[in-house]
C-alpha cells in the first residue's frame, strides 16, 4: 500500500488517521473551534494520548498471526451475503449476551457479575460522556431561561425544562456513572483482597493497580460533586485538578494494562460467526475415532496460525495433530512413548504386558547373575 | 500438646488463618499420614494437606484419602438420634432414645436371658473404641453373643498366622524395608486399587531390580508389569501354592538349616506336596505349568523375599490353609525375622490389625489373649473390676450370629461401626434376620443399609472428631487426632457405651472422661498379652513415628520386625502344614457353570457407606459393574455396556457388562461396595472356613444371561 | 525454583488420585485440570496421567487470538485470563498434548498451572504430591536429567534432541517447567 510507505509503520499511520479524525470531528462539533472549554484542555491532551495509545496496541494486537486470522475470516465471513443470518445472530447475540448482559460473567458467581457490570457500564458511560464533552462533540446551550438544549455535534437536539428529572439526569450523568464504577471496583477490591483463590495468580501490578486508579478518579469526581454541590465550591480549584490529574493517569494507563480488554472483547463475535455456531456443538470429526470436537473452519485456521509460526505438527502420513481430537492425541503421545503403537506379532494377544522385558518406567533390570543360578532350562 | 508435627525442613502449604492438624486417614490399613487443614476463626474442615515426612506413605494418598474429609461436614450426616416410628424414622433426643434402648435391653434379657443382646462391632475405629466395644459387650449387657466385621476380611489370616507362628501380626517386616528386597511374591491382592499407597514401595524396589510374581485370576495394574503373573482360578490357591512349595523342594530353593532350627513338620509337608508335581497344579489351577515353574525359580533364587497376600486369598473356604501354605514359601526360604523379607498380609480395614487383638472377636480377650484360657479371664475381670466367674463364655462368629437370630437365640443387636447388609455374604438372609431382630441398634453417622432396618440409629462422629490410636498392617502403632468438636449432636462411640452402661447400671465400670483414659486402661489389659501394647503412650507415638508392638515397657524401642530369634509357639519353631487339594465349596455347574468372585475398585471403600457419599468418587465409579473377557461375552453374545443377568443359586440381579482382556476368559469379577438391589453379596457364598469362619466371598458359580431387549430399542 | 514435573506412564496405576487432588488446589474451583485414561481398556489396563507440558513457546499461547494465555516468570502457564478470553477454543486444537479444558458455562478455558500456589513456594503440586505410584512427580533438575538419560538408552529417540517446535514427536517427560 502506497499510503503505508509514507509511514514508520501501520501503527503510526493509523494513529495519524486516528488524530486526523478527532480534530476534524472536534471542528465539527465545536463550531469551528468555537466552543472549546479550555478548562477541559487537560483530558483534552489525554484524550489523544489515549486515542493513539488504543490504536498504537489495536493495530499490533491484529498483527498477531492468530489475531489476524480470526480478524481475517470474521471480515470475509461478514462479506459473504450467503451468511447474513448467521452473522447478524452472531453479532447481536454477543452483543447482547457477552456486552451488554455479561451472562458469562454472572455463571462464574452472581457477586463477580455484579461488580463487573457495574465496573464495566459505569466506565463505558464515564467515557461517553468525557469525550463528548472534552472533544466538544456536545454541549448544553440555554434556550431560555428555563430551558437547555443538548447540542450534539453542532446540530440542536432535546431540549429539557433545566429543574425537570430528565436534566437532573443529565447534569448528574456523570455522577451516577462513578457510582456504578465506585460500588463495582469497592467489590472487585474486597474480592480481590479476602478471596485467597483468586490471589493464587494475581499480580498487584496488573490486577490491582487498575483498581486503585479507578477508585482514585470516580473519588475524586464525587468530591468534587460535593464540594459545589454542598460546600460552596470548596477547595473546588484544587479538587478539580486532583481529579483532572487522576483521569489523565487513567486514559494514559488505560491501552497498556488490563483494562485493555475492553476493546477487544467484541471479537467474541467470530467465535460464533465463524466456528461455532452454537456452543457445544462440533461438526468435524476426529481423524483417529471419529468423535466431533471442532469445524473444519477452526481446524483450518488454527493449522494455519501453527504454520505460520513454524510449529511443526505434521504426522508421518500426512496429518495435523489438530486433526485429532484432545483425547486422540494425549494417547497418541502416550502409546508413542511407551511403544504400543506398533502392531505386535499375534494380534489376537493382548498388548505386551512388559512381562520378561524391563519396563523402560522403571530403570535396568538387575543381571541374572545377581541371583543364585537356577538349575534347568534357563530360558523358561 | 501440638496438633501439627513436622519434621526440619519439611515445606506443607499452610494457608493464611488455617491450622493443620496432623493425623491420619479414617480409610484402609495404610493409614496414609495426613494433615487436615481447619479455618482458625471457624473451627471448619477446609480440606486436606500431604504429610510428606510420614515414613509410611510419604505423603502419597489414593482418591479415597484425598477427599476423606469431604465426609466430615457432609450434609448427609445423621444430626439427632433416629427412633423409627411406624415404619418411619423421627429424630428425638439422645434422652429418649437411650432410655428406649434401656427399656427394651432390660425387657430382653429379663424374658429370653442374657444372650438375647449381641453386639457386632468393626474395626474401622480406633483401638480405644474397639476395645471398648468388647468390655460393653460382656460387662454391660453380659451377653456372650460378640464379633465384628474382622470375620469377613482378617480372620483367616489371623487364624493362618496364629497356627503357623503362634501370633498373628499382620506383617513381620515394616513396610519401610519393602523397597529394598528383591522379590515380592503377591498372592490375591488387587494393591493398586486397594491399598494403592504401598504401589511407591513396591515400584522403588522395581527401579533397583526387583522381580514381581502376581498371582491373581485378573490381570491388575500390578500383574501388568510382574514377571510372571500366575492368573490361577479363584478358588486354587492352596493348589498353587502347594505347586510352588513342591517345586521350592524338588529344585532345592529350600534353606535347611533354617528349617531345621526353626520349623515344625518338614516331612509331613514334604510329603503332602509331592503329589503336586507342575503338570498336577497346572491342571487344578488353570495356570501354564511353565509360568508356575518360572516362579518357583525366581522366587526360590532371590536372596531377599517377602511373601504378601489379601483378601483373594484369605476369603475363601480354606482360607486359613492358603495362608498357611503361601506362608510356608517364606518358612522354606528362611525369610522370616530377616532384613527386607518377610511374609505379610494388606489389612483391608482401619485398625484391622488393632481392632482384632482386643477382645471384639466372640472368643478373644484384649492383648490376643483366648477366652478359653482362665488365666486371661481371670486378669482381664481384674482390669475390668468383675468377678471371673460373670465374664461371658465364647460366642459364635460373625456369620453365625445371623444364624442364631433365624433360629431365635439372639433377639436384639447394636451394630457398630459397620454395615453387615451390605458386607455380609448370602445377603438377602442377612437381611431377613435384621427383619427377624425385636430390636436392633445401630452407630453410624451416615444412614447405612444396616441403619434403615434399626429401631434406633444413634449419631456418632467420623474420625476426625475424637482422638485415639489406631495400629497400621504394620503393626505400628499410631495416633489420630481431633480435628473439630463433634458436629451437630452425634456423639463418639465410647461415650455412648459409657452412657447406655450407666443405665444398665455398670457406670462404674466404664467412668472415662477422654479416650486416653481408656488407653490407659486398655494398655493394662494387654500387658502380659500376645498383643502387648504396654510400652506404648501417647507421647511416644509423636516422637518415634508411631510405635510397633509388642512393646512390653516403656523403655521397649517397640519390635518393627517380629520372629527374629523364636517364634510364638510352645516349642519357639513355625508350624508347617501339610494341606491336601479341596475344591471351593461351590464349583461350575452345568446349571452354574462360570466362576463369579467379587473384589473392589480403587474408589469405595468396604460397604461404600462413605464412599458412595463423596462426589469425586462416585463420578468416577457411580454403580457396580460385571467384568470379563471379551471371549465369555461372546460365547453369550454380549456387547460392552450392555445389561445382563447373574445368577446363582441364592438369587439373581442385573449388571452392565464391561469387557476387557486383562482377565480369565473363564470368570466374571463384581466389586461389591453397595447395597440392595446393587449389592453383589446377595449371590456370594456363605460357606465358612472351619478355623478362621470366614466366608467364601471370592468364589462361588454363577449363570449369566444376556437381557431381553426390550421392544422400542 | 528448579523443580521439574516428570512423568512416568509405566508406572500409573490408575487410580485418579491426582485428579482428586487436582480439585484440591487453590483457584482450582474444584475441576480438575489432569487426566487420566486408559490407553485401551479393552486391551489392558495400561493407564496413563496427562498434564500441562508448561511449553516455554506454548502452541495455546500461539493460536490465542485474545493473547489471553500469560506465562509466569517462573515459567509456568497459566490458564487463559478470563478478562481477554472469548471463548474459541483455539488453544485445545493448537495444543499438541490436548490438554486445555473448556468450560462452556462460563466460558473460560482453564488448564493445569502446576498448584501455582504451592509450586512457586516450591512445594510439590497436589497432584505430584499424592501420586502412589510415582507416576508424576516433582523433583529436581538434575534428578529429572539423569532418569532421562537412562530413560533416552532405552528408548527410540536416542541421539535425536528435541526443540521447542517438534517436541512434540518425543517423549514429553523430558520436558517440564523449571528446566535451566
Amino acid at each position: 500500500m502506497q499510503l503505508e510507505r509514507s509511514f514508520y509503520s501501520r501503527a503510526s499511520m493509523y494513529s495519524f488517521i486516528v488524530v486526523m479524525i478527532l480534530i476534524l470531528l472536534m471542528w465539527i462539533g465545536t463550531g469551528q473551534f468555537s466552543h472549546i472549554d479550555i478548562m477541559l484542555f487537560g483530558y483534552l491532551i489525554a484524550s489523544f494520548v489515549f486515542a493513539i495509545g488504543i490504536t498504537v496496541r489495536m493495530v499490533s494486537w491484529s498483527l498477531r498471526p492468530a489475531t489476524r486470522q480470526m480478524l481475517k475470516r470474521s471480515f470475509s465471513n461478514l462479506k459473504n451475503k450467503e451468511r447474513k443470518k448467521r452473522n447478524v445472530t452472531s453479532v447481536l447475540k454477543t452483543a447482547v449476551d457477552n456486552i451488554v448482559l455479561q451472562k458469562f460473567i454472572f455463571k462464574r458467581g452472581i457477586y463477580r457479575g455484579v461488580a463487573h457490570w457495574l465496573l464495566a457500564w459505569g466506565c463505558i458511560g464515564s467515557f461517553a460522556i468525557t469525550f463528548g464533552l472534552t472533544f466538544g462533540w456536545m454541549h448544553f446551550s440555554l434556550v431560555d431561561p428555563e430551558t437547555y438544549q443538548m447540542v450534539v455535534m453542532g446540530i440542536p437536539t432535546i431540549t429539557m425544562h433545566a429543574d425537570g428529572i430528565f436534566a437532573e439526569l443529565v447534569y448528574n450523568g456523570l455522577n451516577i456513572t462513578a457510582m456504578m464504577v465506585f460500588i463495582g471496583v469497592l467489590m472487585a477490591i474486597i474480592r480481590r483482597k479476602t478471596n485467597q483463590d483468586v490471589q493464587v495468580t494475581q499480580r498487584p501490578e496488573f490486577d490491582l493497580l487498575p483498581l486503585y486508579i479507578l477508585m482514585a478518579v470516580t473519588v475524586t469526581g464525587l468530591v468534587l460533586t460535593l464540594s459545589y454541590k454542598f460546600m460552596n465550591g470548596w477547595m473546588h480549584n484544587y479538587l478539580a485538578l486532583i481529579h483532572q490529574v487522576t483521569v489523565v493517569l487513567f486514559l494514559v494507563y488505560f491501552p497498556f494494562g488490563k483494562l485493555f480488554h475492553l476493546p477487544i472483547r467484541p471479537m467474541a463475535a467470530g467465535v460464533p460467526m465463524n466456528y461455532q455456531e452454537e456452543a457445544g456443538v462440533d461438526t468435524r470429526g476426529c481423524a483417529k475415532c471419529g468423535t466431533p470436537y471442532s469445524s473444519d473452519d477452526q481446524i483450518e485456521d488454527v493449522k494455519g496460525i501453527l504454520g505460520v509460526q513454524n510449529f511443526d505438527l505434521q504426522m508421518a502420513d500426512g496429518t495435523y495433530l489438530s486433526d485429532y481430537c484432545p483425547a486422540c492425541r494425549r494417547r497418541m503421545r502416550v502409546m508413542k512413548q511407551l511403544n504400543l503403537e506398533h502392531q505386535h506379532e499375534n494380534p489376537y494377544a493382548p498388548i505386551q504386558t512388559m512381562t520378561d522385558v524391563q519396563v523402560p518406567g522403571f530403570s535396568t533390570g538387575r543381571s541374572d547373575s545377581y541371583y543364585k543360578e537356577a538349575e534347568g532350562d534357563e530360558k523358561l | 500438646m501440638t496438633e501439627f508435627i513436622a519434621k526440619p525442613g519439611v515445606k506443607n502449604l499452610k494457608h493464611e488463618g488455617e491450622k493443620l492438624i496432623t493425623t491420619h486417614c479414617s480409610y484402609c490399613g495404610m493409614q496414609c499420614g495426613m494433615h487436615i487443614r481447619v479455618s482458625e476463626k471457624t473451627g471448619k474442615i477446609k480440606g486436606v494437606e500431604p504429610r510428606y515426612d510420614w515414613p509410611v506413605t510419604l505423603g502419597k494418598l489414593c482418591p479415597k484419602g484425598v477427599t476423606a474429609y469431604q465426609q466430615i461436614d457432609h450434609p448427609d450426616r445423621i444430626k439427632r438420634p433416629l427412633i423409627k416410628k411406624k415404619g418411619r424414622f423421627v429424630e428425638s433426643s439422645w434422652e429418649e432414645a437411650l432410655s428406649l434402648i434401656e427399656k427394651k435391653f432390660t425387657e430382653l434379657q429379663d424374658k429370653h436371658g442374657k444372650d438375647s443382646l449381641s453386639v457386632f462391632g468393626g474395626v474401622s475405629m480406633t483401638n480405644e473404641k474397639c476395645y471398648l466395644v468388647g468390655k460393653y459387650a460382656r460387662v454391660a449387657l453380659g451377653t456372650r453373643f460378640l464379633d465384628y466385621n474382622g470375620r469377613f476380611c482378617m480372620s483367616s489370616a489371623a487364624g493362618g498366622f496364629m497356627k503357623t507362628f503362634g501370633m498373628d501380626r499382620g506383617s513381620t517386616l515394616p513396610w519401610t524395608e519393602l523397597e529394598h528386597s528383591d522379590c515380592f511374591l503377591i498372592a490375591g491382592s488387587n494393591t493398586a486399587e486397594c491399598h494403592p499407597t504401598s504401589i511407591q514401595m513396591f515400584w522403588k524396589a522395581r527401579d533397583k531390580g526387583a522381580k514381581m510374581i502376581v498371582v491373581d485370576p485378573r490381570e491388575t495394574p500390578t500383574a501388568r508389569i510382574a514377571d510372571v503373573h500366575l492368573d490361577l482360578l479363584p478358588g486354587t490357591d492352596s493348589a498353587l501354592a502347594n505347586g510352588l512349595l513342591h517345586l521350592l523342594i524338588k529344585e532345592d530353593f529350600v534353606d535347611k538349616e533354617y528349617v531345621e532350627n526353626r520349623c515344625n513338620n518338614f516331612e509331613e509337608l514334604k510329603a503332602s506336596v509331592e503329589p503336586f508335581t507342575p503338570e498336577y497344579t497346572s491342571q487344578l489351577t488353570g495356570v501354564d505349568k511353565n509360568k508356575i515353574i518360572k516362579a518357583a525359580r525366581i522366587y526360590g533364587s532371590s536372596p531377599r523375599s517377602v511373601v504378601m497376600f489379601a483378601r483373594g486369598v484369605e476369603q475363601q473356604s480354606k482360607g486359613v490353609d492358603n495362608v498357611t501354605l503361601y506362608t510356608s514359601l517364606a518358612l522354606l526360604r528362611g525369610q522370616i525375622g530377616k532384613f527386607a523379607s518377610g511374609v505379610a498380609t494388606f489389612t483391608g480395614q482401619g485398625n484391622g490389625q488393632g481392632g482384632r487383638e482386643h477382645g471384639q472377636k466372640s472368643d478373644l480377650l484384649p492383648g490376643y489373649r483366648k477366652i478359653t484360657d482362665p488365666e486371661a479371664v481371670k486378669y482381664i475381670s481384674g482390669v475390668w473390676g468383675i468377678d471371673p466367674e460373670e465374664m461371658p463364655k465364647a460366642g459364635v462368629s460373625a456369620f453365625e450370629m445371623f444364624d442364631e437370630i433365624h433360629k431365635g437365640t439372639i433377639r436384639a443387636m447394636h451394630v457398630v461401626c459397620s454395615n453387615p447388609a451390605v458386607s455380609a455374604p448370602d445377603a438377602e438372609y442377612v437381611w431377613e434376620a435384621f427383619k427377624k431382630l425385636d430390636f436392633l441398634v445401630v452407630n453410624d453417622f451416615f444412614l447405612s443399609e444396616t441403619a434403615e432396618f434399626a429401631d434406633v440409629v444413634l449419631p456418632t462422629t467420623t474420625w476426625a472428631e475424637d482422638e485415639g490410636t489406631t495400629t497400621n498392617l504394620e503393626g505400628r502403632v499410631i495416633r489420630i487426632r481431633k480435628s473439630i468438636e463433634p458436629l451437630h449432636e452425634s456423639k463418639t462411640d465410647w461415650q455412648i457405651f459409657k452412657e447406655i452402661a450407666a443405665r444398665l447400671g455398670k457406670g462404674k465400670h466404664f467412668d472415662y472422661s477422654s479416650p486416653r483414659e481408656i488407653f490407659e486402661e486398655f494398655r493394662l489389659a494387654t500387658k502380659g498379652g500376645k498383643a502387648d501394647y504396654s510400652g506404648i503412650t501417647y507421647e511416644r507415638i509423636d516422637k518415634e513415628d508411631g510405635v510397633f508392638w509388642p512393646c512390653p515397657s516403656e523403655d521397649h524401642p517397640g519390635t518393627p520386625t517380629v520372629f527374629k530369634e523364636t517364634f510364638a509357639t510352645p516349642n519357639g519353631k513355625a508350624n508347617l502344614p501339610a494341606v491336601s487339594w479341596q475344591e471351593p465349596d461351590e464349583t461350575p455347574s452345568e446349571e452354574f457353570p462360570i466362576r463369579l468372585t467379587t473384589g473392589r475398585v480403587v474408589f469405595h471403600y468396604l460397604s461404600g457407606n462413605q464412599t458412595r457419599r463423596i462426589d469425586f468418587l462416585m463420578e468416577q465409579c457411580p454403580v457396580p459393574f460385571a467384568e470379563m473377557h471379551p471371549e465369555l461375552a461372546s460365547r453369550y453374545n454380549m456387547q460392552d455396556g450392555e445389561k445382563i443377568r447373574v445368577t446363582t443359586p441364592r438369587s439373581t440381579m442385573e449388571l452392565e457388562v464391561r469387557l476387557t482382556k486383562a482377565t480369565r476368559n473363564d470368570i466374571i469379577f463384581v466389586p461389591y461396595h453397595w447395597g440392595k438391589e446393587l449389592a453383589v453379596n446377595k449371590l456370594t457364598n456363605a460357606a465358612l472356613d472351619p478355623t478362621s469362619r470366614m466366608p467364601e466371598f471370592k468364589v462361588c458359580a454363577a449363570r449369566i444371561e444376556k437381557l431381553e431387549q426390550k421392544a422400542g430399542h | 525454583m528448579n523443580k521439574i514435573m516428570y512423568l512416568e506412564f509405566e508406572r500409573c496405576i490408575g487410580c485418579r488420585a491426582c485428579q482428586a487432588a487436582c480439585r484440591e488446589c487453590g483457584d482450582h474451583d474444584a475441576k480438575e485440570r489432569n487426566y487420566v485414561e486408559h490407553v485401551d481398556f479393552m486391551e489392558s489396563r495400561q493407564t496413563f496421567p496427562m498434564m500441562c507440558m508448561q511449553c516455554k513457546d506454548p502452541a495455546c499461547a500461539r493460536v490465542c487470538p485474545a493473547n489471553a494465555i500469560q506465562i509466569t516468570e517462573e515459567g509456568v502457564v497459566l490458564s487463559a485470563s478470563e478478562e481477554k478470553c472469548i471463548g474459541c477454543r483455539n488453544c485445545t486444537f493448537g495444543c499438541p498434548f490436548g490438554i486445555p479444558k473448556f468450560d462452556f458455562e462460563q466460558n473460560k478455558m482453564y488448564k493445569c498451572d502446576m498448584c501455582y500456589d504451592r509450586s512457586k513456594h516450591d512445594i510439590a503440586p497436589m497432584c505430584a504430591s499424592v501420586c502412589p505410584s510415582d507416576a508424576i512427580r516433582f523433583i529436581d533438575f538434575d534428578e529429572m536429567q539423569s532418569l532421562r538419560r537412562r530413560r533416552t538408552q532405552m528408548n527410540l529417540v536416542e541421539g535425536k534432541k528435541p526443540t521447542e517446535q517438534d517436541k512434540w514427536k518425543y517423549v514429553p517427560e523430558f520436558f517440564g517447567v523449571y528446566s535451566d
